[in-house]
């Protein structure tokens, strides 16, 4: 469930060149799409708090706030927070998800993206494995795309898991396999869990050091392993009580991966659309209109266009406003 | 109904009244893990009955071929014999068996008379036929080969009410996990209760959240007012169920239970095993805070350390020779006025003494609380007596005791939402005072409730008002 990057871009360049206004270069597309989803990604926070405030309808796809859940859901994520160890001992302190490979010290988000081809043996194979940068991005649960043959598998068509690509069907021998992984980033932290067992799961409280140092000295409140809590301090978290050493899962929002409208030069040095090699929107469908018109409205910018950025400046309030009444 | 569908028992009947949940296990291995699912949460120490620790276990876990007949699981039951080739005495990590032993699994620890050099015990990292790799260097010394033994020291581990089995267990086998005496009955009867953590629980899922007169809250406040009031239900709505059964020592003073907060009830306990209260000696004497050592002069004196000197209490230790017929008015000497009231057998004869103060006038004894030594004091006729102090608490003592009767629920939750409406800037005052109405009105019922008044009891004491009053 994404935006087709070539649809966008493909709609752009249509409405640019009607009336011979000007053209929009690949590069400055990616540069443009990447700012517009970002643009439309940050609002869906103050958006929500926005809408938690309105009392909403319960009829079926009416409910806002279920509306903007749906396009955030997108990029909710829910991941393991790995101690820091401190002479072989696992302390309270842990590292976030998204904030590179916390078993590796010495790795610090520098792989952003990797691609591995395999080509179908004879007789063909259902698994792969990966190495490499693509291993490693594997591991720490980057966001991966399938081609066989150059075209893109649906993610129920095989499942990556460590090491190991596994695809449900056999391929045809020969052809050619090209899994691409992109980093997670971390954009904000959500809730906190902690299970210990068959023990309960406990969400944990967010604190800042003021309150914990409060909290720690009063008899009534004082955290406990049924109810813990944290401080968010240098992108790492501090549980308490410090007990608790494993067992944290993170609920958290990712930021979209940039997207990609990538091309091959053909004979007749026209620019050709490479799927295997590009990366579309992460934007929920619904947003398509919403980010052609806010690139459309870049357009107009760089392309010195008053017409284009009033016309695409007019739509985008238009539909703010009737999503805000 | 015996096994839990979906309601809130969570028990199987068995679980409950024995004590006892049992797997079948068609398929066996090793390193297999069992969830308990016991209300009652496992406490493990060691699952070798020889190690300090084990007595902390409140469980026993078995294994059986039939489900009849039991054997609990210890490193007796994984011991595996074998014979290791010497090595010359030189210590080393790696050994070798004449034979490969079936059995042997990483983890188990190496034991035998011709082993020098083990004193922490070496485990298995690798078993690779005759092939044995251990943790640590031990030597075999002596004969040409060694008897050796190999055992799970830890035939089981507990984390977080999973129970993982080291040793290799048959196929088809049953395994219990049977919890001891002591952890089945404190179970028992905990359906009227509602634990405090779900209490705060279904708190914020019911009460707060967007649209709802709490749209947020700090959950460490829910748990502040939730514990709080707890503590003020404590007192005066729940029933008391403290109890301490005591002998009363020659030093006349008992020391005041550590989660106490007030007392409900002293009773001495006869022969016959009734209860015979006793009263607090309020008004006849008391237990002096501080007793400092005086001058001639009469300034308290102090130490070299400047802090004051004191002595002993000159007022317990009359009270304490005293005999309590002196207040009763039960003493009775001739041609002396006698007693804390200057009774004497005169007045009765003159006609001077009318009735009796019946605040005074009861043989049971006296008691006072002593908050200087902390205990509680009392008078000399209960000496050696079998006595049961009655008290409250607050029910935050102890993690067993979070817990509100269900009959005071909703009551906790009307409590909860008036202190944090209240207590949170810009409600409106009507909200406040419907909160606090709602608050009282539900406390009043959860009273009523736990005041446990049945009719045929009521009927039962009122059957004495046909009774003549005579004058």
């Amino acid at each position: 469930m994404a935006i087709n990057v070539n649809t966008v871009y493909q709609t752009v360049l249509l409405i640019l060149n009607k009336e011979q206004r000007g053209y929009m270069t690949p590069l400055e597309f990616n540069k443009i799409g990447t700012q517009v989803q970002e643009e439309i990604f940050t609002t869906y926070f103050e958006s929500l708090n926005q809408q938690l405030r309105v009392p909403q309808t319960n009829t079926d796809y009416a409910d806002r706030v279920v509306g903007l859940d749906e396009k955030m859901s997108i990029f909710k994520e829910f991941e393991t927070a790995v101690p820091v160890f401190v002479n072989g001992l696992a302390t309270s302190v842990f590292t976030l998800p998204g904030f590179g490979d916390a078993g590796n010290t010495n790795y610090t988000q520098a792989i952003t993206s990797a691609t591995q081809t395999f080509t179908v043996p004879n007789p063909a194979v259902l698994t792969y494995t990966l190495t490499g940068n693509a291993l490693t991005l594997s591991n720490d649960g980057g966001i991966p795309e399938v081609f066989l043959n150059g075209v893109q598998l649906n993610s129920n068509a095989y499942s990556l898991s460590g090491a190991t690509l596994t695809l449900v069907s056999t391929p045809t021998p020969g052809n050619k396999i090209i899994l691409n992984l992109y980093a997670k980033e971390f954009y904000r932290l959500g809730a906190l869990f902690y299970t210990n067992g068959a023990y309960p799961t406990q969400e944990l409280e967010r604190v800042d050091r003021t309150e914990l140092y409060h909290l720690l000295g009063s008899n009534l409140t004082k955290p406990t392993s049924t109810y813990p809590i944290y401080v968010y301090e240098k992108n790492q978290i501090t549980i308490a009580p410090s007990t608790i050493t494993s067992g944290i899962m993170t609920s958290y929002i990712r930021k979209p991966i940039a997207p990609i409208w990538n091309f091959t030069v053909g004979a007749n040095g026209q620019y050709t659309f490479s799927a295997s090699t590009s990366f579309n929107f992460e934007l929920h469908p619904s947003e398509q209109v919403e980010a052609i018109l806010r690139i459309l409205l870049y357009a107009g910018v760089v392309i010195k266009s008053p017409e284009i950025i009033q016309v695409a400046a007019q739509q985008i309030a238009q539909e703010n406003q009737t999503q805000q009444i | 109904m015996p096994i839990p569908n979906g309601g809130l028992i969570t028990e199987t009947n068995r679980q409950y009244y024995a004590g006892a949940q049992q797997f079948y296990l068609t398929t066996g291995g090793n390193n297999l893990t069992f969830t308990s699912t016991f209300d009652t949460n496992l406490i493990f120490g060691s699952s070798d009955p020889s190690n300090g620790q084990y007595g902390l276990n409140n469980f026993v876990v078995s294994i059986s071929a039939n489900a009849q007949v039991w054997t609990e699981l210890t490193p007796a039951q994984s011991v595996v014999n074998a014979v290791a080739n010497q090595n010359g005495g030189v210590a080393s990590a790696n050994i070798t068996t004449t034979v490969a032993v079936a059995g042997l699994r990483v983890g188990m620890t190496i034991y035998g008379a011709g082993i020098t050099g083990n004193p922490t015990a070496a485990k298995i990292t690798i078993v690779n036929g005759v092939n044995i790799t251990l943790d640590k260097t031990i030597a075999m010394a002596g004969a040409a080969t060694t008897p050796v033994t190999f055992q799970f020291d830890e035939p089981f581990t507990m984390v977080g009410n999973i129970i993982t089995v080291a040793d290799t267990i048959p196929n088809t086998t049953y395994l219990k996990i049977h919890l001891k005496d002591s952890a089945v009955q404190a179970n028992r009867g905990s359906y009227e209760y509602t634990k405090l953590h779900d209490v705060i629980d279904n708190f914020l899922i019911a009460y707060v959240g967007a649209g709802k007169l709490i749209p947020s809250v700090k959950r460490t406040d829910v748990i502040f007012h939730a514990k709080r009031g707890l503590q003020e239900f404590s007192y005066d709505t729940l029933k008391s169920i403290r109890s301490q059964e005591l002998t009363i020592p020659i030093s006349l003073s008992l020391a005041i239970p550590q989660d106490y907060v007030n007392y409900v009830r002293f009773s001495f306990i006869d022969s016959r095993g009734a209860q015979h209260t006793i009263y607090p000696a309020n008004a006849l004497t008391t237990n002096p805070y501080s007793n400092p050592v005086q001058d001639n002069l009469g300034t308290p004196t102090q130490d070299s350390f400047d802090s004051n000197l004191t002595g002993t209490s000159q007022t317990e230790a009359a009270w304490a020779a005293n005999d309590p017929r002196n207040v009763s008015g039960a003493y009775v000497q001739t041609n002396e006025i006698n007693g804390i009231f200057g009774r004497s057998f005169y007045d009765g004869a003159y006609g001077q003494r009318y009735g009796l103060n019946p605040e005074t006038s009861q043989k049971n004894g006296w008691f006072t609380i002593n908050e200087r030594n902390g205990t509680f004091d009392f008078t000399s006729e209960l000496k050696n007596r079998l006595i049961v102090v009655e008290y409250i608490s607050d029910g935050n003592a102890y993690d067993l005791d979070a817990k509100i009767p269900k009959l005071a629920e909703d009551a906790l939750y009307a409590h909860i939402s008036h202190s944090i409406l209240a207590s949170t800037a810009q409600t409106p005052e009507y909200i406040v005072q419907r909160y606090k109405k709602e608050r009282s009105a539900k406390l009043r019922n959860a009273k009523i409730r736990l005041s446990n008044i049945k009719l045929d009891e009521i009927i039962q004491v009122m059957r004495g008002q046909s009774k003549w009053i005579k004058y």
